[in-house]
């Protein structure tokens, strides 16, 4: 029998992981099971039977360079992996499996752990592209002329301006939760 | 004790707590969650998440440290410095449970 699949190219920011955890868990509510994500942002799934799962992700480099040890700890847990795609890694567990709610993360200071493991990963790669994109501006304005030369400056500062709105969005949502635990 | 160690670890987490109290004989963090629940009659279930962070963390500050791998699972012993915090641990929770009872 051929397995029905389907694709679907979704937006999430990198901070957006509990918005995309919802996503997941609808679509399986729905009868697609997620299997992968490629490119930029394409969602894949296969047809299922419909039933409630609870999607985690989990940020743990040290976890992909380890990664039998790490989706094993899990795995005994009754979390499956599914897949890592840019340093997330996708876990889903059925509600008919769980005693009472459950997370991959029993407390908040270790979801917290999590966001400062995002932070640290993604603010070196915004600090090349903006150290890049003035550099580039440097040689533009003393060495190369031509579009070709603009075109390149304009994709630096779109992906640099993406990269500070991202931080932005995400400094307002880790202190947000920072608030939160010191009630 | 380094100043930093004091000021992360004590008071600790729930789960860091069991960590070294289940560490004092070699385990793995799967090995871990499942004492626990049997210690706790199933009420506190260890998350995955939570574990594997903790585990590399207290690795990293060196309260416990690796032993030797299992079937794909690592396993871990509690150091001295580990014993060290746990006893601080242990002490600050017998106060708090003298105080609990006392009846003002």
């Amino acid at each position: 029998m051929e397995m029905t699949t389907k694709q679907e190219r979704k937006f999430f920011t990198i901070t957006e992981y509990d918005r995309e955890q919802e996503y997941l868990s609808k679509r399986h509510k729905e009868g697609w099971k997620f299997t992968a994500v490629t490119g930029y942002g394409m969602y894949h799934f296969e047809q299922c039977e419909p039933e409630d799962v609870v999607y985690q992700l989990d940020y743990n480099i040290e976890g992909n360079i380890n990664h039998e040890e790490y989706t094993r700890m899990f795995e005994d847990c009754g979390w499956e992996y599914i897949t890592t795609y840019v340093g997330y890694a996708y876990f889903r567990k059925p509600v008919a499996d769980m005693k009472e709610e459950e997370e991959i993360f029993f407390d908040d200071s270790s979801k917290l752990e999590m966001m400062q493991r995002i932070f640290k990963g993604r603010m070196i790669p915004m600090f090349i592209v903006f150290f890049l994109y003035l550099f580039w501006q440097y040689l533009i304005g003393y060495f190369f002329e031509g579009l070709f030369f603009k075109v390149i400056a304009v994709l630096l500062g779109i992906t640099m301006t993406i990269y500070i709105l991202v931080t932005v969005h995400f400094g307002i949502k880790y202190l947000g939760h920072l608030r939160r635990i010191k009630k | 004790m380094d100043a930093h160690i004091k000021k992360v670890y004590v008071p600790m987490t729930e789960t860091g707590f069991y960590i070294l109290l289940c560490l004092q004989v070699p385990n793995h963090g799967y090995g871990v969650v499942q004492m626990v629940e049997k210690m706790t009659d199933g009420e506190i279930r260890l998350s995955p998440g939570t574990m594997y962070g903790s585990l590399s963390k207290m690795e990293k500050d060196k309260l416990i440290q690796f032993v030797r791998e299992e079937e794909k699972r690592k396993l871990y012993v509690i150091t001295e410095l580990g014993m060290e915090v746990l006893q601080m641990e242990k002490a600050r929770i017998k106060r708090l449970y003298r105080n609990s009872t006392e009846v003002l």
